[in-house]
């Protein structure tokens, strides 16, 4: 099951911060990224991915960087910032409230298997 | 070649700008130059324009250079993508329609992408398939290049979009400038009324053309033309003791031979009303325009008449002289009518020339009673009726005529200002280009001038009222007098000003209300004062000794009234003093300085002194 909904919208900061607080990736790399840690459940499309990204620099969470790919082909690689990593701490204790909201509304329902 | 001519372009400007700075600088240092001073700081702004634009053109020309090498190397990485790709990769980047530098970044970027997309594909086949299902996943290229734009403007360090806000204001303001300088100086004032034909209605009584001393005058004065020399013109401008006995002689023979001229006058002055019609000069519009020759041609009358008075005097032919000094006051009274403000002026300084020769004469010489009680008589009968206050009904009128051509017609604003006209008024604007670069361009103190002029002058309609709330102030100020004024605490000036100060055209057109209340005044004091010292001296002739006080003079019939000085709103001072008496007026500065007169830095009296008594008698020599 593939999430592109409003839904995934309002996580997708969430979720780009997090890959990247685990090293720092371009574009496509994050792409890739996205997909495969989420077993395919997460697709961000290609058209939200670097206004997404474009706006998370534009708040100073990430910072783009042009250098050398293993490939020797320039890329943009963007890392998390300071500021970044905080926000993802809140952000990620916000998910943890909610997803807890969540599972006492669905009865526990929603807890992983 | 493009950037061979690029690049001499701005050689050639900063070798130009570099050249013209020297310059300036060495007319500016040591003063080289120093009657085109001015000149130095037009070379200056050149030279500086020159340098600035320079060094502007260069660095813009080296980024266009810049952008030029990243976008052919990126071109060069589109040939890596399928078409396919290419395509919506032109088409984000086109719309994006951003700063060249941050597009590029951009395209590199999604370039990239693709790139690494397609790395594993075989054949151009599967390629193009990738390709394309990663172009639906891009999905709409105008959505996502709007979606970029934004996103990359938030990225702008917040300086740079400072800068770029106040870039697009100043833009926008230099634009809107541009437009309303624009429109300013297209609009043009519409003439809707004739008010030369106004002023010809108000100024001509209801009488019939016989009645018109005007006719007469102007005759009086084609003979006087006809008849006098360059040289005559400037004897009969000399005062009496300024002239050799020869001159004296000369002018009697010619006041002899000549005595149509006057006779024509006298029957002027006998005449009840004079008017002329006022004409526009030629090629020009409007009451400014309006010729007013007879004034000069008039004085030099006065003046012929004057020597006139003076040698029947000298030939002890009193009657003669007395009915030429009624005749030169009549005359005056003529000229002043209720005519325009300048007529009213002449009129006045014709009428005191009469009054202040027979003051003269008085002093100098000893008249029968009965004679003077025949002139006081008469004296008092031309002056009865005089309203010594001058008229600003055509001043008015003035107002009203400038302000239909000063202005634009009545349009978005109420009509503003029209320079041209203003200028030809003598409103302190300049016009050549060298005074508009000198004093407006590069003096900054003046922009504040230009702005006023451009942004918050007063429209017409707002000229029009205050013109019209300035005269009805005046007529009430120019109707008291100079001590009533005070009493009250009125500072003329400073009242004229809160209603015309400010507005260009009203500063230039209204006159100096303070100056005519203290002529009027003047005038009237002078006359009253005459006729005052008229009957003192019949009073000593038929009593043997002056008068104790002026009182004396109305209880015992020889004076109507006693002449009221308009500085003390009391009778004027009159004190018998060792066998003569002294008659005399506070003065400007409202002190009794005890008959002092007023004397200049050489030493020649002034009766009008800023300081010091208004004296009548004894007359000052």
């Amino acid at each position: 099951m593939k999430f592109e909904s409003q839904l995934l919208k309002g996580i997708a900061p969430a979720v780009v911060l997090e890959i990247l607080s685990r090293g720092q990736m371009y574009g496509y790399e994050l792409s890739q990224a996205i997909e495969q840690r989420s077993g395919d459940i997460l697709t961000l499309g290609k058209g939200t991915l670097y206004p997404l990204l474009y706006n998370l620099e534009a708040k100073k969470l990430v910072k783009g960087r042009w250098q050398q790919a293993d490939s020797g082909r320039e890329r943009r690689y963007y890392s998390i910032t300071s500021r970044g990593k905080e926000q993802l701490a809140k952000q990620k204790a916000q998910l943890k409230e909610l997803t807890a909201g969540l599972n006492l509304v669905f009865g526990g329902a929603l807890a992983p298997a | 070649m493009k950037r061979l001519i690029a690049y001499l372009g701005i050689f050639f400007s900063i070798i130009l700008g570099g050249i013209l700075g020297l310059t300036a600088a060495l007319v500016w240092t040591f003063d080289v130059l120093k009657a085109y001073l001015d000149t130095g700081y037009l070379l200056i702004g050149i030279a500086l324009g020159a340098f600035i634009g320079g060094v502007l053109a260069f660095m813009r020309v080296r980024l266009y250079f810049k952008e030029q090498q990243i976008e052919k190397g990126l071109a060069k990485h589109l040939t890596n993508v399928p078409a396919n790709a290419a395509n919506l990769i032109r088409a984000i980047i086109g719309q994006m329609g951003y700063r060249k530098k941050v597009r590029a970044d951009v395209m590199a970027e999604l370039i990239a992408h693709f790139e690494d997309e397609l790395r594993d594909c075989k054949g151009d086949d599967e390629k193009e398939q990738r390709a394309q299902k990663l172009i639906e996943d891009f999905g709409d290229a105008k959505l996502l290049a709007v979606l970029l734009r934004r996103a990359k403007k938030r990225c702008r360090p917040l300086w740079r979009t400072v800068v770029a806000r106040t870039f697009q204001t100043i833009g926008v303001l230099i634009l809107c400038f541009i437009v309303y300088v624009g429109w300013f100086l297209a609009g043009r004032p519409v003439v809707t009324v004739d008010y030369v034909a106004e002023l010809n209605r108000m100024v001509r009584p209801v009488a019939d053309e016989t009645l018109n001393a005007a006719p007469l005058y102007e005759k009086a004065v084609e003979l006087y033309e006809e008849k006098s020399s360059d040289e005559m013109s400037e004897l009969l401008g000399k005062k009496y003791n300024e002239a050799t006995n020869e001159q004296k002689q000369l002018i009697e023979q010619w006041l002899e031979d000549n005595d149509e001229i006057f006779d024509l006058v006298v029957a002027g002055t006998n005449k009840p009303y004079c008017w002329r019609e006022y004409k526009e000069a030629e090629g020009s519009e409007g009451l400014m325009s309006v010729l007013l020759p007879h004034l000069s041609e008039f004085r030099r009358l006065a003046y012929a008449l004057r020597w006139r008075i003076w040698l029947s005097t000298e030939r002890n032919r009193y009657e003669d002289s007395f009915n030429d000094i009624k005749t030169c006051y009549r005359l005056g009274q003529h000229v002043k009518g209720n005519f325009i403000l300048i007529e009213q002026l002449v009129g006045i300084a014709i009428e005191s020339l009469a009054v202040h020769t027979l003051r003269d004469i008085l002093s100098r010489h000893e008249i029968d009673s009965a004679m003077l009680a025949t002139l006081q008589e008469e004296f008092q009968q031309i002056t009865n009726n005089e309203d010594f206050i001058i008229s600003l009904k055509t001043e008015k009128l003035f107002m009203y005529d400038e302000t239909q051509r000063c202005f634009t017609k009545d349009r978005l604003g109420g009509g503003h200002l029209y320079i041209p006209r203003v200028t030809g008024l003598g409103g302190d604007i300049p016009t050549k280009l060298d005074d508009i670069v000198l004093e407006v361009v590069l003096s900054p103190q003046q922009w504040l001038g230009a702005a006023k002029i451009l942004f918050l002058h007063p429209n017409k309609q707002q000229t029009r009222e205050a013109g019209e709330r300035f005269y009805a102030w005046a007529e009430t100020i120019v109707n008291q007098s100079p001590c009533q004024i005070r009493g009250k605490g009125i500072d003329i000036e400073q009242e004229a000003m809160k209603i015309i100060g400010g507005n260009l055209l009203l500063e230039v057109l209204c006159p100096a209300v303070w100056k005519i209340n203290q002529i009027n005044y003047r005038n009237k004091i002078d006359v009253q004062a005459t006729l005052a010292i008229i009957a003192i001296l019949r009073y000593k002739l038929d009593k043997g000794d002056y008068p104790d006080s002026l009182d004396k003079l109305t209880e015992s019939g020889y004076l109507k009234q006693v002449p009221i000085d308009p500085y003390s709103d009391k009778p004027l001072v009159y004190k018998k003093i060792d066998g003569d008496f002294i008659l005399y007026g506070v003065g400007l500065n409202f002190t009794d300085d005890g008959g002092e007169v007023y004397r200049d830095d050489e030493g020649r009296v002034r009766l009008w002194g800023d300081v010091g008594d208004w004296v009548f008698w004894p007359v000052q020599k």
